[in-house]
């Protein structure tokens, strides 16, 4: 009976700890499966994927320049890039630094406020600030400031030449004109003609401009994809212009955001959304890609850009903090 | 050591483990309720608008919406989020729409401006408009739970699959978490 009591107690035993053992098995199998259910490879299709990635694709044969340099910045914000007397004008949070093309720190000046944008004319350097616009010698002094009139000015691009000044005000969708001493000369609006609704279409803060080497004035109208030549009083002389997600135009509603000039007069644009840096010819025609979106992974905001006195595009990366240098290929 | 000293040990460790973790959790969590009530949010900016938030909600139409930040909203004509990519002709037929349900939808304002609103009975959270305005536009259209239909699940569906980890518990006080401004609309309160 005792024996029996024993071989009873025993069995139970088995059968409790052979059930405990099934049941660990199975949640483990449950907990295994469900993870690998999780993964994302493993999920079914998803019926809503809107994918880009096609658009984003360019033809190899068309990207004819090459990234000789990624020069990382610190942290900060940063602002605004130029290029003039052989060095790399670069505006961040309430500071001016100055480097040489190949990325070497040649000076930091501390800036009163936040700036906005920078343009470098023979060695004058002009900051743009919410409303105000200062002046600096090469050594960092400030030479003079003037006060932009207008209740919600934002100015985001100056452009300088001969004695004169112009600002992009994307605040009230104007340019602005001064001299270089500061008067107040007029300003524009980008109508082409006296019954037009609109001139210039800003549908974000990025409104840019700046002279061809020829001396002509060009101003983004950005809600229009368009480039637009101005005479120095403000007459529009000429315009092209392409919307297109396409490599050949600019994508998204307003672009492109930043645009530079090559020595042959070329024009190099950025656009944000899908980055991209580009370059066209005169006419508006792509002449080729400078860095298609595949190199701004993960990227949103255009680069600003300078240009050298070789040609070399130095592209103002704001996701990354760095500045980027472009060369055109060797062919 | 015998058995009632271990589970006394083991005891006092898990009681002060505990303890380290609250501490934890008081002082390091970065946004407390006042209220200590929590309810899920979508942080716009970590969102990849993977569209798995039309599929993964518990609820049969997901309580994820597009809500629009007009402030940020550029009110294009050509606008990323209402097209579809390379969509020819600017009109409203539903060939060149990007929303598969058409809650999307857009009011001449002057030329050449557009307003867009969103029809949230129709909205079913898939996201690609606002894939489309990331990627094209201002970034104005911005996927949003809505409280007044989200059960607030102890672990919400949505979240354990997202790919970007943009889904956490957020201060009922501060229940949105928009980018540029944001009026919560009155909404009908269904449960």
């Amino acid at each position: 009976m005792h024996k029996d009591g024993i071989r009873t107690h025993m069995m139970t035993r088995r059968i409790i700890i052979s059930f405990l053992i099934l049941l660990s098995l199975a949640i483990i199998t449950l907990v295994v499966l469900d993870i690998r259910k999780s993964r994302t490879d493993r999920r079914p299709a998803n019926p809503y994927d809107l994918n880009l990635d096609e658009l984003a694709e360019v033809d190899p044969s068309l990207v004819r320049y090459q990234e000789t340099l990624d020069l990382k910045l610190d942290d900060s914000e940063k602002k605004g890039i130029a290029y003039g007397m052989g060095k790399i004008w670069l505006i961040g949070e309430n500071y001016l630094l100055v480097l040489s093309p190949e990325g070497v720190m040649l000076g930091k000046i501390p800036l009163p406020e936040s700036p906005y944008c920078i343009t470098v004319y023979h060695s004058d350097i002009y900051v743009g600030f919410k409303n105000k616009i200062r002046v600096y010698d090469p050594d960092g002094r400030e030479t003079g400031n003037w006060q932009v009139a207008g209740d919600s000015t934002l100015l985001t691009s100056l452009a300088a030449r001969d004695s004169l000044l112009f600002a992009a005000d994307a605040g009230n969708r104007r340019v602005l004109r001064f001299s270089t001493g500061g008067s107040y000369l007029g300003e524009f609006d980008g109508r082409r003609e006296a019954g037009d609704l609109h001139g210039f279409i800003v549908p974000s803060g990025w409104f840019d401009l700046a002279f061809a080497p020829d001396g002509e004035l060009w101003v983004v109208n950005p809600g229009l994809h368009a480039l637009e030549n101005y005479t120095t009083e403000g007459k529009l002389r000429g315009y092209w212009e392409k919307g297109s997600t396409g490599i050949e135009g600019f994508s998204g509603c307003c672009g492109p955001a930043h645009i530079a000039f090559l020595p042959d007069g070329s024009f190099v644009t950025s656009e944000k959304g899908m980055v991209r840096i580009k370059v066209h010819r005169a006419s508006g025609e792509l002449e080729s890609v400078v860095a298609p979106p595949a190199l701004f992974e993960n990227g949103y905001y255009a680069p600003d850009l300078a240009v050298g006195d070789r040609g070399e595009i130095f592209a103002l990366d704001f996701d990354r903090k760095s500045i980027r240098i472009f060369e055109r290929k060797t062919e | 050591m015998n058995r009632k000293s271990f589970i006394n040990q083991s005891g006092r460790w898990i009681m002060l483990g505990a303890m380290a973790y609250l501490t934890g959790h008081i002082f390091f969590r970065r946004k407390v309720s006042a209220s200590g009530k929590y309810v899920w949010q979508i942080d716009p900016y970590k969102c990849n608008q993977c569209g798995r938030c039309a599929t993964q909600c518990v609820r049969a139409v997901s309580a994820v919406k597009c809500v629009h930040a007009f402030q940020l909203c550029g009110y294009c004509d050509l606008c990323g989020g209402y097209f579809k990519p390379n969509t020819l002709n600017l009109t409203t037929g539903a060939e060149n729409r990007l929303c598969p349900t058409g809650a999307l939808t857009r009011k001449f304002v002057e030329e050449p401006f557009f307003e867009y609103t969103i029809d949230e009975d129709l909205c079913n959270g898939c996201g690609k408009c606002v894939k489309g305005c990331s990627s094209f536009g201002n970034g104005s259209l911005q996927l949003q739970i809505r409280h007044n239909l989200c059960q607030n699940c102890n672990e919400c569906s949505i979240a354990r699959l997202c790919p970007s980890d943009a889904i956490s518990r957020v201060p009922v006080e501060s229940a949105y978490q928009i980018k540029g401004d944001f009026k919560n609309p009155a909404v009908k309160e269904t449960r």
